[in-house]
Protein backbone atom coordinates (compact mmCIF):
# COMPACT_ATOMS: atom_id res chain seq x y z
CA UNK A 1 0.00 0.00 0.00
CA UNK A 2 1.36 3.46 -0.87
CA UNK A 3 0.53 4.81 2.58
CA UNK A 4 2.73 2.24 4.32
CA UNK A 5 5.76 3.23 2.21
CA UNK A 6 5.65 6.90 3.00
CA UNK A 7 6.66 8.21 6.38
CA UNK A 8 4.97 11.23 7.83
CA UNK A 9 7.09 14.32 8.35
CA UNK A 10 6.85 13.84 12.12
CA UNK A 11 8.16 10.28 11.82
CA UNK A 12 11.08 11.43 9.67
CA UNK A 13 11.97 14.23 12.09
CA UNK A 14 11.73 11.77 14.97
CA UNK A 15 14.05 9.34 13.16
CA UNK A 16 16.57 12.15 12.55
CA UNK A 17 16.41 13.18 16.20
CA UNK A 18 17.14 9.59 17.24
CA UNK A 19 20.15 9.63 14.92
CA UNK A 20 21.48 12.82 16.51
CA UNK A 21 20.73 11.32 19.94
CA UNK A 22 22.82 8.27 19.05
CA UNK A 23 25.69 10.43 17.79
CA UNK A 24 25.46 12.52 20.96
CA UNK A 25 25.70 9.33 22.98
CA UNK A 26 29.00 8.42 21.35
CA UNK A 27 30.27 11.97 21.75
CA UNK A 28 29.43 12.12 25.44
CA UNK A 29 30.85 8.61 25.97
CA UNK A 30 34.22 9.35 24.35
CA UNK A 31 34.81 13.08 24.78
CA UNK A 32 32.90 14.32 27.82
CA UNK A 33 34.78 12.52 30.64
CA UNK A 34 38.11 14.21 29.87
CA UNK A 35 36.47 17.66 29.72
CA UNK A 36 34.74 17.11 33.07
CA UNK A 37 37.94 15.84 34.64
CA UNK A 38 40.32 18.55 33.47
CA UNK A 39 37.95 21.50 33.96
CA UNK A 40 36.07 20.54 37.12
CA UNK A 41 38.43 18.23 39.02
CA UNK A 42 42.09 18.38 37.91
CA UNK A 43 42.36 22.16 37.61
CA UNK A 44 40.49 23.06 40.86
CA UNK A 45 42.49 20.47 42.81
CA UNK A 46 45.82 21.76 41.48
CA UNK A 47 46.48 18.55 39.52
CA UNK A 48 46.77 20.63 36.38
CA UNK A 49 50.37 20.76 35.14
CA UNK A 50 50.19 23.62 32.67
CA UNK A 51 50.80 26.60 34.92
CA UNK A 52 48.11 28.92 36.15
CA UNK A 53 45.99 29.24 32.99
CA UNK A 54 42.74 27.32 33.32
CA UNK A 55 42.00 24.61 30.73
CA UNK A 56 38.98 26.36 29.20
CA UNK A 57 40.97 29.52 28.46
CA UNK A 58 43.52 27.38 26.65
CA UNK A 59 40.87 25.41 24.76
CA UNK A 60 39.07 28.47 23.35
CA UNK A 61 42.30 29.93 21.97
CA UNK A 62 42.51 27.72 18.89
CA UNK A 63 40.05 26.59 16.21
CA UNK A 64 40.45 22.85 16.57
CA UNK A 65 40.04 22.84 20.32
CA UNK A 66 37.08 25.22 20.02
CA UNK A 67 35.53 22.71 17.64
CA UNK A 68 36.23 20.06 20.27
CA UNK A 69 34.32 22.11 22.86
CA UNK A 70 31.38 22.68 20.52
CA UNK A 71 31.07 19.05 19.44
CA UNK A 72 31.45 17.73 22.98
CA UNK A 73 29.11 20.15 24.74
CA UNK A 74 26.42 20.45 22.04
CA UNK A 75 26.38 16.71 21.35
CA UNK A 76 26.26 15.82 25.04
CA UNK A 77 23.58 18.41 25.79
CA UNK A 78 21.28 17.19 23.03
CA UNK A 79 21.84 13.57 24.05
CA UNK A 80 21.15 14.35 27.70
CA UNK A 81 18.01 16.36 27.03
CA UNK A 82 16.61 13.84 24.52
CA UNK A 83 17.23 10.90 26.84
CA UNK A 84 15.90 12.71 29.91
CA UNK A 85 12.75 13.79 28.10
CA UNK A 86 12.23 10.23 26.85
CA UNK A 87 12.40 9.05 30.47
CA UNK A 88 9.61 11.35 31.70
CA UNK A 89 6.78 8.87 30.96
CA UNK A 90 8.56 6.28 33.14
CA UNK A 91 8.57 8.81 35.96
CA UNK A 92 4.79 9.02 35.77
CA UNK A 93 4.79 12.32 33.91
CA UNK A 94 3.06 11.04 30.79
CA UNK A 95 0.49 13.84 30.78
CA UNK A 96 2.85 16.72 31.36
CA UNK A 97 5.58 14.88 29.45
CA UNK A 98 4.93 16.54 26.09
CA UNK A 99 4.96 20.04 27.57
CA UNK A 100 8.11 19.31 29.59
CA UNK A 101 9.72 17.81 26.48
CA UNK A 102 8.97 20.99 24.52
CA UNK A 103 10.51 23.07 27.32
CA UNK A 104 13.53 20.75 27.43
CA UNK A 105 14.16 20.98 23.68
CA UNK A 106 13.70 24.76 23.79
CA UNK A 107 16.31 25.00 26.54
CA UNK A 108 18.69 22.72 24.63
CA UNK A 109 18.22 24.65 21.39
CA UNK A 110 18.73 28.00 23.07
CA UNK A 111 21.78 26.73 24.97
CA UNK A 112 23.40 25.42 21.78
CA UNK A 113 22.80 28.75 20.02
CA UNK A 114 24.32 30.59 23.00
CA UNK A 115 27.26 28.16 22.95
CA UNK A 116 27.95 29.17 19.35
CA UNK A 117 27.61 32.86 20.24
CA UNK A 118 30.06 32.60 23.17
CA UNK A 119 32.61 30.56 21.20
CA UNK A 120 32.50 33.11 18.38
CA UNK A 121 32.85 35.95 20.91
CA UNK A 122 35.92 34.25 22.40
CA UNK A 123 37.48 33.55 19.02
CA UNK A 124 36.24 36.13 16.47
CA UNK A 125 38.45 34.77 13.70
CA UNK A 126 36.97 31.32 14.09
CA UNK A 127 35.03 31.27 10.81
CA UNK A 128 37.62 33.17 8.80
CA UNK A 129 39.32 31.12 6.12
CA UNK A 130 43.06 30.54 6.80
CA UNK B 1 16.80 3.80 35.52
CA UNK B 2 20.36 4.57 36.61
CA UNK B 3 21.36 4.72 32.96
CA UNK B 4 18.63 7.25 32.29
CA UNK B 5 19.76 9.30 35.30
CA UNK B 6 23.17 9.76 33.67
CA UNK B 7 21.46 12.00 31.10
CA UNK B 8 20.45 14.45 33.85
CA UNK B 9 24.05 14.92 35.03
CA UNK B 10 25.33 15.19 31.45
CA UNK B 11 22.72 17.92 30.86
CA UNK B 12 23.71 19.76 34.06
CA UNK B 13 27.42 19.73 33.24
CA UNK B 14 26.80 20.92 29.68
CA UNK B 15 24.68 23.84 30.90
CA UNK B 16 27.24 24.72 33.61
CA UNK B 17 30.03 24.67 31.05
CA UNK B 18 28.08 26.93 28.70
CA UNK B 19 27.60 29.29 31.64
CA UNK B 20 31.36 29.19 32.29
CA UNK B 21 31.97 30.11 28.65
CA UNK B 22 29.49 33.00 28.99
CA UNK B 23 31.42 34.37 31.97
CA UNK B 24 34.71 33.96 30.09
CA UNK B 25 33.24 35.68 27.02
CA UNK B 26 32.12 38.65 29.14
CA UNK B 27 35.85 39.55 29.43
CA UNK B 28 35.27 40.32 33.11
CA UNK B 29 38.38 38.85 34.74
CA UNK B 30 37.03 39.30 38.28
CA UNK B 31 33.80 37.47 37.43
CA UNK B 32 35.69 34.63 35.72
CA UNK B 33 38.14 34.29 38.61
CA UNK B 34 35.14 34.20 40.93
CA UNK B 35 33.66 31.32 38.90
CA UNK B 36 36.99 29.48 38.96
CA UNK B 37 36.94 29.98 42.74
CA UNK B 38 33.50 28.39 42.81
CA UNK B 39 34.92 25.39 40.95
CA UNK B 40 37.49 25.03 43.77
CA UNK B 41 34.74 24.85 46.39
CA UNK B 42 34.81 21.35 47.98
CA UNK B 43 31.05 20.94 47.46
CA UNK B 44 31.47 21.77 43.78
CA UNK B 45 34.39 19.34 43.47
CA UNK B 46 32.26 16.64 45.11
CA UNK B 47 29.37 17.41 42.73
CA UNK B 48 31.77 17.34 39.77
CA UNK B 49 33.07 13.96 40.91
CA UNK B 50 29.49 12.67 41.00
CA UNK B 51 28.91 14.07 37.49
CA UNK B 52 32.10 12.36 36.27
CA UNK B 53 31.06 9.07 37.87
CA UNK B 54 27.67 9.18 36.13
CA UNK B 55 29.31 10.19 32.85
CA UNK B 56 31.71 7.25 33.04
CA UNK B 57 28.79 4.95 33.88
CA UNK B 58 27.09 6.24 30.73
CA UNK B 59 30.27 5.58 28.75
CA UNK B 60 30.71 2.02 30.00
CA UNK B 61 27.06 1.05 29.57
CA UNK B 62 26.99 2.69 26.13
CA UNK B 63 30.05 0.69 25.04
CA UNK B 64 28.57 -2.54 26.43
CA UNK B 65 25.20 -2.00 24.73
CA UNK B 66 26.88 -1.10 21.45
CA UNK B 67 28.61 -4.48 21.58
CA UNK B 68 25.30 -6.16 22.30
CA UNK B 69 23.36 -4.43 19.52
CA UNK B 70 26.10 -4.49 16.89
CA UNK B 71 28.37 -7.50 17.30
CA UNK B 72 31.24 -7.63 14.80
CA UNK B 73 32.09 -10.84 13.01
CA UNK B 74 35.85 -11.43 12.79
CA UNK B 75 36.55 -14.58 10.82
CA UNK B 76 34.55 -17.35 12.45
CA UNK B 77 34.17 -15.53 15.77
CA UNK B 78 31.78 -12.81 16.83
CA UNK B 79 32.68 -10.09 19.31
CA UNK B 80 30.98 -10.05 22.70
CA UNK B 81 29.66 -7.01 24.59
CA UNK B 82 32.57 -7.32 27.06
CA UNK B 83 35.06 -7.12 24.18
CA UNK B 84 33.29 -3.98 22.94
CA UNK B 85 33.47 -2.52 26.45
CA UNK B 86 37.20 -3.20 26.81
CA UNK B 87 38.18 -2.00 23.33
CA UNK B 88 36.09 1.16 23.52
CA UNK B 89 37.30 1.97 27.03
CA UNK B 90 40.90 1.74 25.82
CA UNK B 91 39.92 3.93 22.87
CA UNK B 92 38.31 6.45 25.20
CA UNK B 93 41.46 6.57 27.33
CA UNK B 94 43.55 7.10 24.19
CA UNK B 95 41.24 9.89 22.96
CA UNK B 96 41.36 11.55 26.40
CA UNK B 97 45.16 11.39 26.41
CA UNK B 98 45.21 12.81 22.90
CA UNK B 99 42.93 15.70 23.87
CA UNK B 100 45.13 16.65 26.81
CA UNK B 101 48.38 16.31 24.86
CA UNK B 102 47.25 18.00 21.64
CA UNK B 103 44.95 20.73 22.81
CA UNK B 104 46.19 21.57 26.26
CA UNK B 105 49.82 20.68 26.69
CA UNK B 106 50.77 20.82 23.02
CA UNK B 107 48.90 24.07 22.39
CA UNK B 108 47.40 22.90 19.07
Amino acid sequence: MAGSRTLSMAARVHAMLWGVFSLGGFISAFLLPVLIYINNIAYPLGLWPAGSTDPTSILVASRLSTLFIFVTVAGSLFHGVFRFMSTLPELGLRGAGEKLAAVGYAIAGTAIVMLIVYLLALNPGLLRLP
Amino acid sequence: MLRELTSFFIMVFSLLYIYQLSVLASRNAAAYNSYLGLLRNPVMILFSTIILAFCLYHSFTWFYLTGKVQPVKIGKRTTTPVMSLVVNTVLMAAVSYGVVQLFLLGGL
